[in-house]
């Protein structure tokens, strides 16, 4: 059970804070790319240092096909159905953004080992609502959306699949995907009845691997869409241009009556924030990472911004700059002016960390996940198989680390934690690669209150 | 039924006898090879393979670039074999596939095929 209350998660943010420690993880784990004929799974991880097994991958829920490349997963609740007692945060959706399969795993059977409850084909969403590439996963009280990337043929814009409870395909949420152009991440809030949702690319586009001429030849997003909830429709459009070149996660304040928001956009490394100011919806760059000179490279290196996330309280942002290698934590108390109070760095091409905690570091900080109250960070290295094969070549036989890092959220600070590492790259069927992460009891990016 | 042989060099030169009406990748994961493959309609290169002698039309094919295409790369779930072939599979043939892109940058004649410049002309000598 997550919080007091009848159903799953939390009354509030700070509720959700007070909750226990996590003490297992469950970690997207890859072989897609990789040359190693397995299956992508799910792994567990024990975070309970008191744990014989801590720092361990405990379990692992192997998907049944080959070649799905899992990314990104959901809960089927969380705590916008805190109310309803007939819920409960129980199963974990897992899709596959090359298969287009959608994997349900039952965490609740044996929570060190889940099991897959049942699979959603790609070929029937992609017949039932022409859409593929399936990406973020949001419940919606007892119902479930997913961002979808692209049509049935992998082209542009896509569009929200929509999943009732027990899982059934119940068609496209959207009513208009109005003039966007692309796809990839969104988050709602609901008592503003708003949406927001960031573009990455065709899946035609971005699966074969990362042209840079192609953000040129406007193949990638570079604007930002704000959503009538309620409506299913987009009303507006933020063309961010060169400040905002590939906006990916979206994050609202956790706190369901602010209406201030942030997007990092990558390629340019960026951060974009926006709020709503009187009845209109504005938006500024608050936060810009200079490119790094690289003694190899004809120009400097940009920062490469793959995730961000606000900590439980909304008072801290965390970004993470792939290709240079470093992790920041900023205090965003004014989220006008936000004031950086702590970096660590890990692996990257600028050579800063190449060895952590003793671990060959190949790739870069990546996905990060926060624990409820804010204190400990777990990163990933893997970005998606065919961009690590351009960026990190030698992570196909190294693997991915999973590491955590120490945050201090008095007074703002970083540190790796020295007790924590997981090589993927020593995994018993060879060398994975790690993703995103969830906990059991709900994590900083899973929750939305109404 | 069109049969085409296609030998796997990389394979230990297995052989295969395949219709060439069917795509690649299910004519040779029907004879049981262990090939990786990801969205099967050919735009995400997962099953990329390289073509070493033969020809095959990949017409369907979205996720290669010109450049790609030019070091002999072909899209297994939709190429279907015109001619016998030999081929390299697996990622173990993808050595020229992936290239960091600040790195080594395309000119405009090497992007895809939907925004490609034409390819420069040739000075022949006179």
């Amino acid at each position: 059970m997550d919080g007091a209350c009848c159903g799953p998660g939390y009354a509030s943010p700070a509720e959700a804070m007070q909750a226990p420690r996590e003490k297992l993880l469950y970690t997207i784990a890859l072989y897609v790319g990789t040359g190693l004929q397995k299956p992508d799974y799910v792994a567990t991880i024990d975070a309970d240092p008191e744990s014989d097994t801590y720092s361990q991958v405990i379990g692992r829920c192997e998907m049944p096909g080959i070649g799905d490349e899992l990314h990104h997963m959901g809960w089927n609740a969380c705590s916008s159905c805190h109310g309803d007692e007939g819920m409960e945060r129980r199963y974990l959706i897992v899709p596959g953004v090359r298969s287009s399969n959608i994997h349900i795993l039952d965490t609740k059977l044996d929570p060190r080992n889940p099991s897959i409850h049942k699979v959603i084909s790609g070929e029937e969403i992609k017949r039932k609502t022409n859409l593929s590439a399936p990406h973020t996963v949001h419940c919606l009280g007892s119902e479930i959306i997913i961002s979808m990337l692209g049509d049935a043929q992998g082209n542009a814009p896509g569009g929200y699949l929509h999943l009732d409870k027990d899982f059934n395909i119940v068609g496209r949420w959207e009513n208009s995907m109005g003039e966007i152009k692309f796809s990839y991440d969104f988050w709602y809030q609901p008592r503003h009845n708003v949406m927001v949702s960031s573009e990455w690319a065709a899946p035609n586009t971005f699966m074969p691997g990362f042209d840079l001429e192609e953000v040129g030849h406007l193949k990638y997003g570079r604007e930002i869409h704000l959503w009538d909830f309620e409506k299913k429709e987009p009303k507006q459009t933020f063309y961010l241009g060169e400040d905002g070149l590939v906006p990916l996660e979206v994050r609202f304040h956790h706190d369901p009556a602010s209406t201030h928001g942030f997007v990092g956009a990558a390629l340019s490394a960026n951060i974009i924030h926006w709020w709503k100011d009187g009845e209109d919806w504005r938006w500024e760059k608050i936060i810009d990472v200079a490119n790094e000179p690289h003694p190899d490279w004809p120009i400097p290196v940009p920062g490469v911004i793959s995730v961000i996330l606000l900590s439980m309280d909304d008072k801290y942002l965390y970004l993470c700059n792939w290709l240079h290698g470093d992790i920041r934590q900023y205090d965003i108390s004014d989220p006008h002016n936000p004031v950086m109070t702590g970096q660590v760095w890990m692996g990257g091409l600028l050579g800063k960390a190449p060895v952590v905690n003793g671990a060959k570091v190949t790739g870069g900080p990546q996905m990060i996940q926060l624990s409820l109250d804010g204190k400990r960070l777990y990163v990933t290295t893997s970005l998606f198989s065919t961009w690590d094969n351009q960026f990190y070549p030698e992570i196909r036989t190294n693997g991915g680390v999973m590491l955590q890092v120490d945050c201090d959220t008095e007074n703002g600070g970083m540190s790796i934690n020295p007790d924590f590492l997981v090589d993927f790259g020593k995994e018993p069927n060879g060398p994975s690669r790690c993703h995103e992460t969830r906990y059991p009891g709900g994590d900083c990016t899973s929750d939305i209150w109404l | 039924m069109t049969t085409r042989t296609i030998t796997l060099a990389n394979r230990d030169g297995a052989t295969y006898e395949v219709d060439g009406r069917q795509p690649l990748l299910k004519s040779l994961m029907d004879q049981s090879v262990d090939l990786p493959y990801g969205c099967e309609y050919g735009g995400c290169i997962t099953c990329a393979g390289k073509l070493i002698e033969g020809e095959v039309n990949q017409a369907p094919q979205v996720a290669l670039n010109n450049r790609q295409i030019n070091n002999g790369y072909i899209i297994l779930c939709v190429a279907r074999p015109l001619t016998d072939c030999v081929l390299e599979v697996g990622v173990d043939s993808h050595d020229k596939l992936y290239r960091n892109p600040f790195l080594d940058p395309l000119e405009p004649h090497e992007l895809k095929a939907d925004i490609a410049a034409p390819a420069p002309i040739t000075e022949t000598p006179k």
